[in-house]
């Protein structure tokens, strides 16, 4: 009888929910599909092959790898599900969870198994998962009644991928509502996650806001980052189990869409690898040659450089479009030798640079993101750049072992420790950034066990460094010939191996615990050679010389014709 | 003239039309026989015939070689798949140009109207294409010029070997194994007769599942962040690696090799490599520094049973218990 009752409702929501889906921007309210019994033995199946690893076997978020992940899996006891078109703290749709499990999680451990499981076993996996939840009940519709919430439609009909032409004046408003409803508390001033240390999720780990500048990393942003849509979906839906709430009773749709804009905004254009969902790094560092003495200053118009890929035709400001490109350095812990880094806090690195033939000296200006920086002197934070040691005994493609060099094959490592000045991770920050108090210390490496600091005198200098709005800037010098014998002597106009590390002082980095770049190229490209403004003008006027004597030679022919001395298709004797 | 201009625009409004319109449709995302690119580049030359038939048309000589230079163009370029390599096609287009010009130097007449409208042009009878001609071709050559001279880097391209030839011995954990001979001491049993087992679920029924599980386990706290949850070598930190960590369920990983070759491999690490295989950025740890060499067998083990592919096994002289029942 009961179930005779389930199935009416059922039935009538069902009808319900036709009807509203045909008149749009609506929010209607549901029962969660009820799980679909005949697809569990093929969905645990799955399962306990694909998602047990992590998952845990009754669905606890506690299966093998889970202490070595940040963000952890997620567990599923509670029924707690981050992305969901229903509103805060209800179950999600059963197309919710297909959505997530075929797109992955971006940002985190949780890989797209829409491209790697067949339709048919996703449907049944999510099943299967909806029986994990204990706490809830999918089939419960008298308690578990849902609200399908309503998102609207992207009111300036941008496109993919890169969704650019919001109009500047809905940015700015969105950047209002933004201050409004202090979001701002969590999110940083800037929107690169710096704002609050100390949440938690639902089951008491540590939890940090996301950084919108890094829009790629966003849970449910469904391998398509540059879409305002996932986050007007995220406001309008909160994110379940964490401490990121709903907003839609406080903002209308029509301006989550303005803050949608703003927050899109902030996350530079890159050229996305759609296998791993991450910028295409690159690879090539390109040093540009300037005239007279480069600015040792971060703030000056000589160092301001588009944030987007120069693949993509955005616009941009005309006035830096001659200046060094930011390039993209990729992170990840250091997995591989030691003690082991399985969180970094440092996803990548920006990397702007200018030489001087003036000078002699060649300039690094190393950004990263990093949320909260360490008040314990005992670990400083940290980044370095490593160069080989012995460039010039370098055969080919050979390089030293990029985790600090091997016996044979030395390192030359240039580490910038700091601590932020009058800095504390709980309070407001500082509109106006942090001085850090910044050391440099010159490392020769024969591998990530033997590391010592050179005994020639240091060569490096920090001419300028910021920690403002959860964004590090330090910028590197160092003269392009130096005395040391572990110095990287720096050539121009040849192919330099570099490398990038990090060390997040709160995390408690040290040594080899610490974010790593592979290894990447720089160059040190010359000026404009002269012969580029005079040989150009110089072969044109010699090819129209060589029309006019073209020209010459076929009316000539011509008149032999006409004049009998030479008859046409004759083959001369 | 007006018939060379009704023979121009059905070429390039064909071409138009085909490409963006029914181009598509024969570019499915899953390969088929009918819906196949050389059929609709086929096709289009079956229109361009037609047509010209159709409407009595005869293009001068000229006209037919720019049509011909066009089609072999378009074929290298958008039909021919995979891509090929820009080096390859310009030799692909010179060919094609050598060919044009015997197609179209074939006998006297048809060189002779062939040369018509350039000779034409240069001597000036056709006043409008003279000038513009003498006028466009210096300003390109100017350009080329400049683009020639401006220094432009790029990334330059390393070659490296990915299964290196293995060295007849390794030593790990104070014990010597030759490579030759080594087996795998958890292939206790043909593992397709675990296909439809599941880790967990029947690691107490089945020993040879205990060890899929044990393997697993490792795996998941150990290899995923480069080689992924789906053995695709697409980990969470995989696009930060170059080399890429190598791709399971790719026919040409361990598919083709031996399980003491991946023995070798994940013992020694990035670091035991030969030259040839840039041991200086591999980021694979010698995982003997970490792991025990049953862990190591039983990740190996587990591998080889979640991505369904068997282990090259070695001829029947070098085999050993434990490999019966293999091909």
């Amino acid at each position: 009888m009961i179930m005779n009752n389930n199935y009416i409702k059922r039935l009538i929501f069902s009808f319900l929910a036709v009807a509203l889906i045909a008149v749009p921007s609506a929010v209607f309210a549901a029962v969660p599909d009820a799980v679909k019994k005949d697809l569990l033995e093929k969905g645990k199946k799955v399962y306990f092959k694909r998602c047990v690893w992590c998952h845990g076997i009754e669905g606890g978020g506690d299966g093998p790898s889970a202490d070595r992940l940040f963000t952890r899996p997620r567990n599923f006891i509670q029924g707690t599900f981050k992305i969901r078109t229903t509103d805060s703290g209800e179950l999600p749709m059963e197309a919710d969870l297909i959505t997530t499990v075929k797109n992955g999680l971006q940002g985190s451990a949780m890989p797209a198994w829409g491209e790697f499981l067949p339709e048919d076993e996703i449907i049944a996996v999510v099943n299967f998962i909806k029986t994990l939840v204990q706490d809830r009940d999918f089939d419960d519709i008298e308690d578990e009644e849902v609200f399908v919430q309503d998102f609207g439609t992207n009111p300036w009909g941008t496109k993919g991928p890169y969704h650019l032409g919001i109009p500047q004046v809905d940015i700015d408003a969105g950047k209002e509502i933004f201050t409004k409803n202090k979001c701002f508390e969590c999110h940083g001033g800037e929107g690169r996650g710096d704002g609050n240390p100390t949440m938690k999720d639902d089951w008491g780990f540590p939890i940090v806001a996301a950084d919108w500048q890094q829009c790629w990393n966003f849970r449910g942003a469904r391998r398509d980052p540059f879409d305002p849509f996932h986050i007007v979906r995220t406001i309008s839906t909160g994110l379940n189990g964490t401490p990121m709430p709903n907003f839609k009773d406080q903002i209308t749709v029509e301006d989550r869409w303005k803050i949608a804009a703003f927050v899109n905004s902030l996350c530079p254009r890159k050229k996305i690898d759609r296998l791993t969902n991450k910028p295409i790094p690159d690879f090539l560092i390109q040093s540009i040659y300037t005239e007279g003495k480069v600015s040792p200053k971060i703030d000056d118009p000589s160092w301001q450089s588009p944030d987007t890929d120069d693949r993509i035709d955005a616009p941009t400001d005309e006035t830096i479009l001659e200046n060094p490109k930011r390039h993209y350095i990729a992170m990840a812990g250091q997995i591989t030798r030691g003690k082991r880094n399985f969180d970094p806090k440092t996803d990548n690195l920006w990397v702007t640079t200018r030489w001087s033939a003036e000078e002699q000296a060649v300039y690094y200006l190393v950004e990263y993101h990093l949320r909260f920086l360490s008040d314990d002197p005992e670990y400083p934070d940290s980044v370095a750049i490593q160069w080989p040691a012995k460039l010039q005994d370098l055969y080919g493609a050979e390089k030293p072992y990029f985790i600090l060099g091997d016996s044979k094959k030395p390192i030359d490592l240039w580490k910038a420790n700091f601590m932020p000045k009058d800095y504390s991770a709980t309070a407001a920050p500082k509109p106006e950034g942090y001085q850090l108090d910044i050391s440099v210390e010159e490392f020769v490496g024969y591998g990530f066990d033997a590391l010592s600091a050179k005994e020639s005198e240091g060569k490096v200098e920090i001419v300028d460094s910021i920690y403002k709005q959860g964004r590090v800037k330090i910028m590197f010098k160092r003269s392009l010939v130096t005395e040391g014998e572990f110095d990287v002597q720096i050539p121009t106009e040849q192919f330099i191996p570099v490398a990038f590390m990090q060390w997040a002082g709160r995390n408690k980095e040290k040594d080899e615990v610490m974010a790593i770049s592979t290894w990447y190229y720089t160059i040190l490209k010359p000026a404009l050679p002269d012969s580029l403004y005079y040989m150009p003008p110089i072969m044109a006027a010699i090819f129209v010389c060589f029309q006019g004597w073209l020209v010459w030679m076929t009316k000539r022919t011509r008149q032999m014709y006409d004049e009998g001395k030479v008859r046409r298709d004759e083959i001369p004797k | 003239m007006n018939k060379n201009l009704q023979c121009f625009l059905v070429f390039v409004v064909g071409l138009a039309v085909f490409h963006y319109a029914i181009f598509p449709i024969f570019t499915p995302k899953e390969v088929g026989w009918i819906l196949n690119r050389y059929v609709y580049y086929l096709l289009f030359i079956a229109y361009l015939i037609i047509t010209h038939l159709v409407l009595r048309l005869k293009p001068s000589i000229a006209m037919m070689a720019l049509f011909v230079m066009v089609l072999g163009y378009y074929f290298y370029q958008s039909i021919l798949f995979p891509p090929i390599p820009w080096t390859l096609f310009i030799t692909y287009m010179v060919m094609w140009s050598i060919g044009t010009f015997l197609y179209v130097s074939q006998d006297a007449e048809t060189f002779r109207e062939f040369r018509k409208p350039i000779v034409k042009t240069i001597v000036g009878e056709y006043k409008f294409a003279q000038i513009v001609v003498m006028i466009a071709m210096p300003i390109l050559v100017g350009f080329a010029t400049y683009k020639s001279i401006y220094p432009d880097y790029q990334e330059p391209v390393e070659l490296r070997t990915v299964h290196p030839a293995p060295p007849a011995t390794t030593k790990v954990h104070g014990k010597t194994y030759p490579l030759e001979s080594t087996n795998n001491p958890f292939r206790i049993d043909e593992q397709d007769n675990y296909k439809d087992s599941f880790p967990f679920l029947d690691a107490e029924k089945h020993e040879y599942m205990k060890y899929v599980t044990e393997g697993g386990t490792i795996f998941f706290q150990n290899c995923h962040y480069c080689h992924g949850d789906q053995l695709n070598g697409l980990g969470m930190f995989s696009h930060v690696f170059n080399p890429t960590p190598a791709n399971f369920i790719d026919p040409g990983t361990i598919a083709m090799l031996q399980e003491s070759f991946l023995f070798w491999r994940v013992a020694k690490g990035g670091p035991g490599l030969p030259n040839e295989s840039t041991p200086w950025s591999s980021s694979m740890p010698p995982w003997e520094e970490h792991l025990k060499t049953d862990e190591i067998w039983k990740v190996i083990l587990f591998e080889y049973w979640y991505t369904g592919w068997h282990p090259r096994t070695f001829g029947t002289e070098g085999s050993v218990a434990g490999s019966e029942g293999e091909e």
